[in-house]
């Protein structure tokens, strides 16, 4: 029916069910980063009438601040190592959970919850587990690890960072590993039985195989949350203690609205925005070269 | 086909409407009279009501502020006044670009100091308000540009180390004197008696905002009592020709700041507190002396055990009770109110200039500034005597001329990168020399 028209009714047709989609996407993503990339040529501070023009000198100056790339840095690790653990701890958690235990919708839905609770909420609450409960715990008991506060030491408070996002994600990729498991054929898991497999060969050889495409999906949702990880970062450590959990995204926006530089953070944004999509892509691109049929 | 015509006469009518009602409302708001506002109650009802809303960065008096213009609202029936807070954790400068960003300011707007430079070019001008007359000298020098000022000085607040009298007269064994206390040497035996009396010494808060925007600010304003000298060394540390290492008034600081550290009842952790701990211990009891300012006191008092007798101390930089800071507490406006005059009609600024001199000048206006909000007012002709011992020690000092301004127009990001810097050497994660070269990077990197 369609075809039987002229062009611009086809377009007006497309425009009416597409339009106020596309509306939104152009005013609230496609504009504001257009405008974010001119910013990034400009040195506004966020409030004066009058901007100049700089060329790149933004960019440059994104080169060369040693704190960006050392937080850039500090994400990497932190997504790295919270990325292999929130997966890990979402398989196994999958896996146990519909082996067919008792009451095993319960646990998938109490391990699902901490991923209802926003992020700032759930870093105040953790805040006050790690610098109050845990140390006076400590304290009561004398376990000398938890006798001072995690939050105010450089390295523990990162870890407490990881733990927090683990227990945070781990339920919700639960539930797509959980999709995934189901979704494997029954038939070819019966007739592994009959063969003989044991339970570990079947995990290794047929079930790791077939969720291939829950992997890859969780570890770009993982990748992706990490990356851009900001409220639980401001609420659990504020950055600190003295700047040394501060991740890019909280540099970024440190730089344009507290420093009041836009255009270098703009400038920043821009080279983060560049640097996970680049990461993410190519995730996805390798990753789908392990899927198979089954 | 014709539901589809329909259709599109119904999406063109619609978007026809949306135009035409946004014009109208722009049209309704247009200025029409240029005359400031009658200062008496019902004489400005012709132009009808006016109403007006004020950004309130200073969170605990949000409902000081709520009452205030409720008062005003009995004096002024035709106009009426709406507090719009910042939320926590935002900076005022942050909330209100974002208003001017969205094209809805707010009339009156409350900033820091250091901030109203910025938005000069959207302000008014307010060099000719009746209460200039009547302002603490010096009060409006920050926000005055090419001789025109452009903020209402709306509250002095000042800062040292805050004692509690009944554990320092405890530890004292009698009537505590303040006025002793001139030297680093009288600071550390002080801590010692409060220690030897049973409780401990004093709780040093790790927030960066305390450490760097009040603490070690003392360093830059205690160089001289000459304003001008300070300004000159402030330009030193940008062009990076200060040595901090070597700088006399920067490590007698240092030397005090040792101090505290020795003597911290959080010594074991000491970045692991946070401000609600300072006024509980304080007013509790468990420790004598907090570093912190006057705004604390609504805090305070809701642990108060003393009876409400508390003081400042000032912070000495020295042995030699004559150095400049040694008896001076710092002090300054640090509150300011600027009035919109992009998309205010001039209704909305008559208004606001009214509001401004209603707190200035009318019984109601200076009740919520001294009784209610507890605020030490910029203002000379207010008599009204505060109730609170931490303002009425503030206006002590400044009565007797013992005030260091306070560096109150430090760069945005100072007190969060030098912070760090300040926690690190807290911590003793990094030593002296450190912290100085830290901070003189800082400044050398300040546009």
């Amino acid at each position: 029916m369609i075809s039987e028209k002229g062009l611009w009714s086809r377009i007006r047709l497309r425009l009416l069910f597409t339009g106020p989609t596309l509306f939104a996407f152009a005013t609230v993503m496609i504009v504001p980063f257009l405008y974010g990339i001119y910013l990034t040529f400009t040195n506004w501070d966020g409030i004066s009438t009058t901007s100049t023009m700089v060329g790149f000198e933004n960019y440059a100056y994104v080169w060369k601040d040693a704190v960006f790339w050392k937080s850039f840095y500090l994400t990497l690790k932190y997504v790295f190592i919270s990325v292999a653990l929130v997966n890990v701890a979402a398989f196994l958690l999958a896996y146990f959970l519909s082996s067919g235990m008792k009451g095993q919708s319960f646990f998938r839905a109490g391990f699902f919850i901490p991923n209802l609770v926003g992020g700032i909420v759930l870093g105040f609450v953790w805040q006050f587990i790690f610098s109050n409960v845990l140390v006076s715990i400590g304290q009561k008991a004398g376990i000398s690890i938890f006798g001072t506060s995690w939050l105010a030491d450089p390295d523990k408070a990162f870890f407490a960072l990881i733990i927090v996002t683990v227990w945070q994600y781990a339920g919700y990729m639960m539930v797509i590993y959980v999709a995934g498991l189901m979704n494997v054929p029954k038939d070819i898991m019966e007739a592994a039985s009959i063969d003989g497999a044991t339970a570990f060969r079947k995990l290794r050889t047929m079930i790791l195989p077939l969720m291939v495409p829950s992997f890859i999906v969780c570890v770009f949702l993982s990748l992706q949350r990490t990356f851009m990880v900001y409220d639980l970062n401001l609420t659990l450590t504020k950055g600190g203690p003295f700047k040394s959990t501060e991740m890019v995204s909280m540099h970024v926006y440190e730089k344009a609205f507290l420093s009041r530089d836009y255009g270098v953070g703009q400038a920043e944004a821009l080279v983060l925005f560049l640097l996970v999509a680049g990461i993410t892509l190519l995730q996805v691109y390798f990753s789908k070269k392990l899927e198979v049929e089954a | 086909m014709k539901s589809w015509k329909s259709l599109q006469a119904l999406l063109v009518s619609l978007v026809m409407v949306m135009v035409v009602t946004a014009c109208g409302g722009n049209a309704g708001s247009k200025p029409a009279d240029s005359s400031t506002a009658e200062g008496s109650a019902n004489s400005g009802s012709a132009s009808g009501d006016v109403k007006i809303t004020l950004l309130n960065s200073k969170g605990e008096i949000q409902t000081q502020l709520e009452d205030a213009a409720k008062a005003f609202k009995e004096d002024y029936p035709n106009i009426t006044l709406e507090i719009i807070p910042v939320p926590a954790g935002q900076s005022p400068f942050e909330k209100a670009s974002a208003l001017y960003a969205a094209n809805s300011p707010s009339t009156i707007t409350m900033l820091d100091t250091g901030d109203v430079e910025k938005f000069k070019d959207r302000i008014l001008d307010l060099s000719e308000e009746k209460w200039m007359s009547d302002k603490v000298d010096g009060s409006t020098d920050l926000t005055t540009f090419d001789g025109k000022n452009y903020a209402f000085p709306l509250s002095i607040e000042g800062y040292g180390f805050i004692y509690n009298k009944a554990v320092v007269d405890k530890a004292v064994g009698g009537s505590f004197d303040p006025a002793t206390i001139t030297t680093t040497q009288a600071l550390g035996d002080l801590f010692k008696k409060i220690e030897a009396s049973g409780t401990g010494a004093l709780i040093v808060s790790p927030m960066d905002w305390s450490l760097a925007a009040h603490f070690l600010p003392l360093a830059y304003a205690g160089q001289s009592a000459d304003k001008a000298a300070v300004n000159q060394f402030i330009t030193d540390l940008q062009a990076g020709s200060v040595d901090l290492a070597s700088n006399k008034v920067f490590n007698g600081l240092m030397d005090t700041f040792d101090l505290m550290k020795e003597h911290n009842i959080d010594k074991a952790s000491p970045l692991a507190g946070t401000y609600e701990k300072g006024p509980e211990v304080l007013g509790k009891g468990e420790v004598g002396i907090w570093f912190q300012g006057n705004w604390a006191w609504p805090q305070i008092s809701s642990f108060d055990t003393a009876s409400g007798a508390y003081g400042f101390l000032p912070v000495p930089i020295s042995n030699n009770t004559d150095d400049f800071g040694n008896t001076q507490i710092s002090a300054a406006v640090s509150k300011r109110l600027v009035l919109d005059k992009e998309k205010s009609t001039t209704e909305q600024q008559a208004a606001a200039k009214t509001f401004l001199e209603w707190m200035v000048y009318k019984e109601k206006g200076q009740d919520f500034l001294i009784n209610k909000a507890n605020i030490v007012p910029a203002f000379k002709n207010i008599t009204l005597e505060p109730k609170d011992p931490l303002a009425k020690s503030i206006q002590a000092y400044i009565a007797g001329g013992k005030i260091e301004e306070s560096m109150s127009a430090l760069p945005a990001d100072h007190w969060s990168k030098v912070g760090a810097s300040m926690q690190k050497y807290l911590a003793g994660a990094a030593d002296r020399a450190t912290l100085a070269k830290e901070i003189q990077e800082y400044w050398t990197t300040v546009k």
